[in-house]
């Protein structure tokens, strides 16, 4: 097939079976119509032959190693208690309350979606050894922040040293392989925290009345 | 018999850092290369996939038991890196049969991919494999990296994209045609 000349009829086809042939979906019937086709027609049999070798050179295409300390980093990166289930396994437990509870989750969600608003970055900390893009503090590579970092309504990105206790509050943090934080990382969720505080109030006043 | 994502996901859903953590060594190599292949670029791969595990970790109340534990994680990775992409590239389209040779100024990011340590163990065909993977537009290189570097059914991707069957199928057939033009005449 030359290039620029549009393709025939047949040789449409044929391509379209043979991507199909290659996905393994190719019925008999039509894969003896592409051994026809490809017995009379040189062009499509390179072609085949050029996209099995694609297909096969892609599947030889090696995994890149992934870094040792990964699942040691991702496991510090996690927020640091996680037990939401508690109150739902009670409202299981509880149908009645099923109703009223779905009632003020869909209140107190529109009080989190409130409190996200209007949201500050605030960043408490050595500022001199921060880069701040946008809602990310960066912590670059090298950079040595003394004492500790807090950062608030943003996301803090760290490469380099933090010689104290790193905390986030409504965000998220991500370490890189040359993070080193002296002290602890922790990240508060005070939406969340808010919101649950508020629903088992409110259970509370439910079961006891008071 | 629950397969034991399913089980891990129960005990870490009631607070077990365990059964997370061994979660983390079931998928993070998976992720890591899904990752590595989308981005090109070693340090957003390492983000990428510890912001899939951290949204795996807050969400797993909403991981529904009756879909495969490894479409759920792949979903959350391929948006986060699709997601990635979009950001930081122009947009151009494979259905207008362009060529797009040189198209990509892409090209021109910063990639780590050329670092001498690197260097040494990639073979030419890998380095041309990878290049060539680099320059598809998002939508196929994800699909394509599914199917070939995960080695995903056409309804899994289709699974994790959210897409029909026939659009996968569809971009599959594309791409391979992409990296048939691109390898064709390297190698
Ligand atoms: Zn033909």
């Amino acid at each position: 097939m030359q290039k620029g000349m549009a393709l025939n009829m047949e040789c449409k086809a044929a391509i379209a079976y043979m991507h199909d042939y290659l996905d393994r979906e190719l019925p008999r019937e039509q894969t003896l119509e592409l051994q026809k086709h490809l017995a009379s027609c040189a062009e499509c049999r390179t072609r085949l032959e050029a996209l099995e070798k694609t297909d096969a050179l892609m599947r030889t295409l090696a995994s890149e190693k992934t870094p040792d300390d990964l699942t040691y980093r991702i496991m510090k990166s996690l927020p640091k208690s996680r037990n939401p289930r508690a109150w739902t396994t009670w409202v299981r437990r509880h149908p009645a309350m099923s109703a009223a509870a779905m009632f003020i989750v869909v209140m107190v969600s529109s009080f989190v979606a409130m409190w996200n608003q209007n949201q500050q970055l605030t960043v408490r900390g050595d500022l001199d050894h921060v880069v701040i893009q946008g809602h990310t503090v960066i912590v670059p590579a090298g950079q040595q922040v003394a004492g500790d970092l807090t950062v608030e309504n943003g996301v803090a990105q760290v490469m380099g040293d933090v010689q104290g206790n790193l905390t986030v509050i409504d965000g998220n943090v991500t370490l890189a392989s040359t993070a080193h934080i002296a002290g602890k990382v922790k990240t508060i969720d005070r939406a969340v925290d808010w919101a649950w505080y508020k629903v088992t109030s409110w259970f509370d006043t439910i079961a006891y009345g008071s | 018999m629950k397969p034991i994502e399913t089980r891990l996901a129960r005990l870490a859903r009631k607070g077990d850092q365990r059964a997370f953590a061994e979660i983390v060594d079931l998928y993070k190599d998976k992720l890591y290369h899904l990752a590595y292949r989308m981005m090109n670029n070693r340090q957003e791969a390492e983000d990428v996939v510890q912001e899939s595990f951290l949204r795996v970790y807050k969400h797993l109340d909403r991981y529904d038991e009756n879909q495969k534990f490894s479409t759920w994680i792949y979903r959350i990775a391929t948006n986060l890196c699709i997601d990635r992409l979009r950001k930081r590239r122009p947009v151009y389209s494979l259905d207008a049969e362009t060529d797009h040779e040189g198209l990509d100024g892409y090209a021109m990011l910063p990639s780590d991919e050329r670092t001498p340590e690197s260097e040494v163990i990639l073979s030419e065909t890998q380095r041309l494999i990878r290049d060539a993977i680099e320059t598809l537009p998002v939508k196929y290189k994800s699909v394509m990296i599914l199917r070939y570097l995960q080695d995903l059914s056409l309804q899994e991707i289709s699974d994790v994209l959210d897409l029909p069957v026939t659009t996968i199928k569809t971009r599959v057939h594309r791409g391979r045609e992409f990296m048939r033009k691109k390898l064709e005449n390297k190698l």
